[in-house]
């Protein structure tokens, strides 16, 4: 498989620990924090092929995280976690643009699955901005 | 058979008939001549007649199709128009508001009596700003020129992952979530993201519709015509026959006001027929209603039809 680059967001730490340590162990390369604005933060400096983000979390929720992500970063694309389905969330998140919204506890394997699909569509995306070539990104409201 | 259909044929019955006195004045030979240049003509009239007759049809199917299509798009297009001019004033009030909020921090105010309900006034007002924002954000997307990102799709996965989120809720009020999927469903190249945002929206609009007690059953089969099928039936109170036509349309809603902006399913539209399918409804009042979506197993690329 293809090494791309993984941040996961959750305040469950012993929950990102293991993950982070499982997707490394796949062949990944993987950081993980604990809230929005760490990984805000993080995305600053790094570029981030694939975002794991909590939507349920303290302070800064996962909704609103996950609009200032596409802000900053449009290309990256986010897989939204939820413990309960929270359905009103879910249609908003994909609305903001998240590639797909999973109810937790989710086998590694599929996440992995759901991951590899969200890399690929970025990849298509980068391609096609690229050729778009100087043409200006649109605006976003 | 009418005048009209009869009349092309007029000049191979002609020819037909000179066969007669072809055979008493000259010799059977050459009525065999006439009547195998009417076989002729007739064939050749009739094989006319039927072109004609299919170019007619398709034309009229286009004309059907062009006139729904621009109907939709200026109604898309008005809205967007409009969104576009709400926006500026809004990130205006927008900016104001934070604006007095800050100077209210200041030091000769901050502590006098009436502060405190401004500070409330203006925090429902970023709130309600908020609310504004989020439907001028969806009228943009509604007709926005976006081109999807086709990837395969395992569509069953897809629905099973969209039933899950609503399964919960609906539990909780004795809906139950049957899942009729065919197995061997053929990948669909398409927008994964887009599909699931369509498949949840009906979900969750299904389960407003049942409200409590009831079943929602998704439904997916392939069709020969290169096409998937996902229908998702409620056994809600379903839609009254006035009210079908108009439920694609923006701000069309039945919701009491302040909830739902009457675009989820004009959203919908939007997406399905961006990926080259299409959305339709039915529905018996009092008993049940189905959304239904056709999805071309391999989109075809803008501009192709």
């Amino acid at each position: 498989m293809e090494k791309f680059r993984v941040l996961i967001v959750d305040d469950e730490v012993d929950f990102v620990e293991t993950i982070v340590k499982r997707l490394i162990d796949r062949g990944l390369e993987v950081d993980g924090v604990h809230s929005g604005p760490e990984a805000l933060d993080l995305m600053d400096t790094k570029d981030f092929d694939v975002v794991i983000l909590d939507v349920k979390m303290p302070g800064m929720d996962g909704i609103e995280t996950l609009r200032a992500m596409k802000k900053k970063r449009p290309l990256t694309e986010v897989i939204m976690l939820t413990g309960h389905g929270s359905v009103e969330s879910g249609i908003q998140g994909l609305q903001l643009g998240a590639y797909n919204y999973v109810m937790k506890p989710v086998p590694l394997d599929d996440l992995l699955k759901q991951m590899t699909q969200a890399y690929e569509r970025k990849l298509i995306e980068e391609e096609r901005s690229r050729q778009a070539g100087s043409q200006a990104i649109p605006e976003r409201v | 058979m009418s005048y009209r259909d009869f009349h092309p044929y007029l000049l191979s019955l002609l020819i037909l008939f000179t066969a007669v006195p072809l055979a008493f004045a000259a010799s059977g030979f050459f009525a065999l001549g006439a009547v195998m240049i009417a076989a002729i003509a007739f064939s050749h009239t009739r094989n006319l007649l039927r072109a004609t007759q299919i170019a007619e049809q398709r034309r009229r199917a286009a004309d059907e199709q062009l006139c729904r299509t621009e109907k939709l798009s200026t109604v898309d297009e008005i809205s967007a128009g409009i969104a576009h001019e709400i926006n500026n004033p809004l990130g205006i009030i927008a900016q104001e508001t934070q604006w007095i909020q800050h100077l209210l921090q200041s030091e000769p105010l901050k502590d006098a009596k009436t502060v405190g309900d401004l500070r409330d006034s203006l925090r429902e007002i970023s709130i309600q700003v908020d609310r504004c924002k989020e439907i001028v954000h969806k009228l943009l997307n509604l007709a926005r020129e976006m081109e999807p990102v086709i990837q395969g799709a395992d569509i069953n996965d897809l629905i099973k992952n969209m039933v899950a989120l609503i399964e919960r809720e609906a539990a909780t009020k004795n809906i139950r979530v049957t899942k009729l999927l065919e197995p061997d469903l053929p990948i669909v190249y398409s927008d994964p993201p887009l599909v699931r945002q369509v498949v949840l929206n009906l979900l969750i609009n299904a389960t407003h519709a049942v409200d409590k007690d009831g079943t929602i059953t998704v439904t997916t089969k392939s069709n020969e015509n290169d096409s998937v099928e996902i229908a998702v039936t409620d056994t809600g109170s379903g839609i009254s026959k006035e009210n079908l036509n108009k439920i694609f349309t923006p701000f069309f809603s039945t919701k009491p006001q302040g909830k739902g902006t009457g675009l989820g399913l004009a959203i919908c539209r939007g997406i399905i027929e961006r990926l080259g399918g299409r959305i339709s409804v039915t529905s018996d009042v009092g008993e049940s209603t189905t959304f239904t979506i056709h999805l071309p197993i391999h989109r075809e690329p803008e501009g192709a039809k």
